[in-house]
């Protein structure tokens, strides 16, 4: 995951912005206060940004652009979401989670079927991991202690989920703002995913 | 809910509310959040202010940042941090320790105007003085916006010294000290300003 850099000047000639557009979104903070990068070049200082975090929200900003007003992108984007709440029916209805993983889940859990917005994360996690058929019931059952153990840090930026196995042991990790990772040759990296990147699909799942 | 402070007030902790007015002398010791906020006189606030419509006659000082959709000023402004709106007209002095970013910028000087960075849309900077006392002024004092980097689409400037001036549209008027422009579209100059260098980048 390392950081390729692109110049602000770069950027607004590659993806056809202009220098109003890029003010107007970072305002509305759809573009991040950190992704804006100081850096000393001979001309002066000089903004640079995350080449590829920067090119993909530009594209998602402009496909999603149609439909949503600034505002509207701009709650899709931010980490801010204490108010959702919902049901268990909902969130069936709404395709979030399927009936047996859901299930699973509240047999583990024991929680109420009110879901809120850390709940309804660690169910989706959950449903994406078993339905693609990356882990097992019982690696799931890891998944959602390590999720559970160390909810409050997932509502820092950068979060992702790493799924290792070694000669049959599987092993869960999170990643905290981790540039990069790097295991010995017998382990297998069975999944990383990106909370941030989950948080996203469930908002826009929600709108 | 209204707050109106005529006289003399100081306000410890944050205050929210729909309108606040000062007609005198004000200061929030905390954060400032409203809808409306008018100043007529003199308002201190120290830390943020987040407020939709700000006008000021008079003297507005603020010590972290402004975050609103219209700012009207007529008098002095000051920032320490960013300030960031949709629309900024100021008919006045302003010191704005950080990025100035507002969509729409209409800036008329009535004194040293200073922002470590402007960017936005629509960038206009004027020297005021029409009147005859402008005039008479103008030949001993010429107020100039200094900034470090101004970037817009559509951008004249007059009276400004700027390190780097990027934009589609430049146009650079009377009294201006700019070390580079880099346009994409129109670059224009009047009455040969102070310019060290420009670039075409199309």
């Amino acid at each position: 995951m390392s950081e390729e850099l692109i110049s602000k000047k770069d950027l607004l000639e590659l993806a056809g912005i202009s220098y109003g557009q890029i003010y107007r979104w970072k305002r509305k903070d759809l573009i991040p206060e950190e992704w804006f990068v100081r850096k000393s070049t001979f001309t002066g200082q000089e903004t640079f940004f995350p080449k590829e975090k920067i090119l993909e929200r530009i594209e998602k900003i402009q496909t999603m652009k149609e439909n949503l007003s600034l505002d509207e992108l701009a709650d899709m984007f931010s980490p801010n979401v204490a108010n959702l709440n919902y049901s268990k029916d909902q969130l069936i209805r709404r395709n979030i989670v399927s009936t047996a993983v859901v299930d699973f889940y509240l047999e583990h859990e024991k929680g109420s079927l009110d879901f809120n917005f850390t709940r309804i994360l660690e169910v989706f996690v959950l449903e994406k991991l078993l339905q693609s058929g990356e882990i097992n019931l019982d690696e799931g059952k890891m998944v959602l202690q390590v999720l559970k153990d160390h909810g409050a840090l997932i509502k820092q930026k950068s979060c992702e989920l790493v799924i290792t196995r070694k000669l049959g042991m599987s092993s869960c990790l999170l990643l905290i703002n981790a540039e990069e990772f790097h295991f010995e040759r017998g382990t297998k990296v069975v999944t990383a995913l990106s909370l941030m990147k989950c948080m996203e699909e469930i908002k826009a799942k929600l709108l | 809910m209204e707050l109106d402070c005529n006289g003399s007030g100081i306000l410890y902790g944050n205050v929210i509310s729909e309108k606040v007015k000062v007609n005198g002398n004000g200061r929030f010791r905390g954060n400032l959040e409203a809808q409306n906020l008018s100043i007529d006189g003199s308002a201190r606030i120290d830390k943020n202010l987040t407020v939709e419509k700000i006008k000021i006659s008079g003297k507005g000082m603020i010590g972290s940042r402004v975050k609103s959709e219209e700012i009207k000023i007529q008098g002095t402004f000051t920032v320490s941090e960013d300030c960031e709106a949709e629309i900024f007209i100021a008919e006045s002095q302003f010191t704005i320790g950080g990025l100035l970013n507002a969509d729409y910028i209409d800036i008329k000087m009535f004194g040293e105007c200073k922002a470590k960075e402007v960017g936005g849309q629509t960038i206009t900077v004027k020297q005021k003085g029409s009147s005859l006392v402008g005039n008479l002024l103008k030949s001993f004092y010429k107020p100039q916006l200094e900034a470090e980097l101004i970037e817009g689409d559509k951008i004249e400037l007059e009276n400004t010294t700027a390190k780097i001036v990027r934009g589609n549209q430049v146009k650079i008027g009377p009294n201006c000290q700019i070390g580079l422009v880099e346009y994409t579209e129109e670059f224009l100059w009047i009455k040969r300003p102070l310019l060290l260098k420009t670039e075409r980048f199309n």
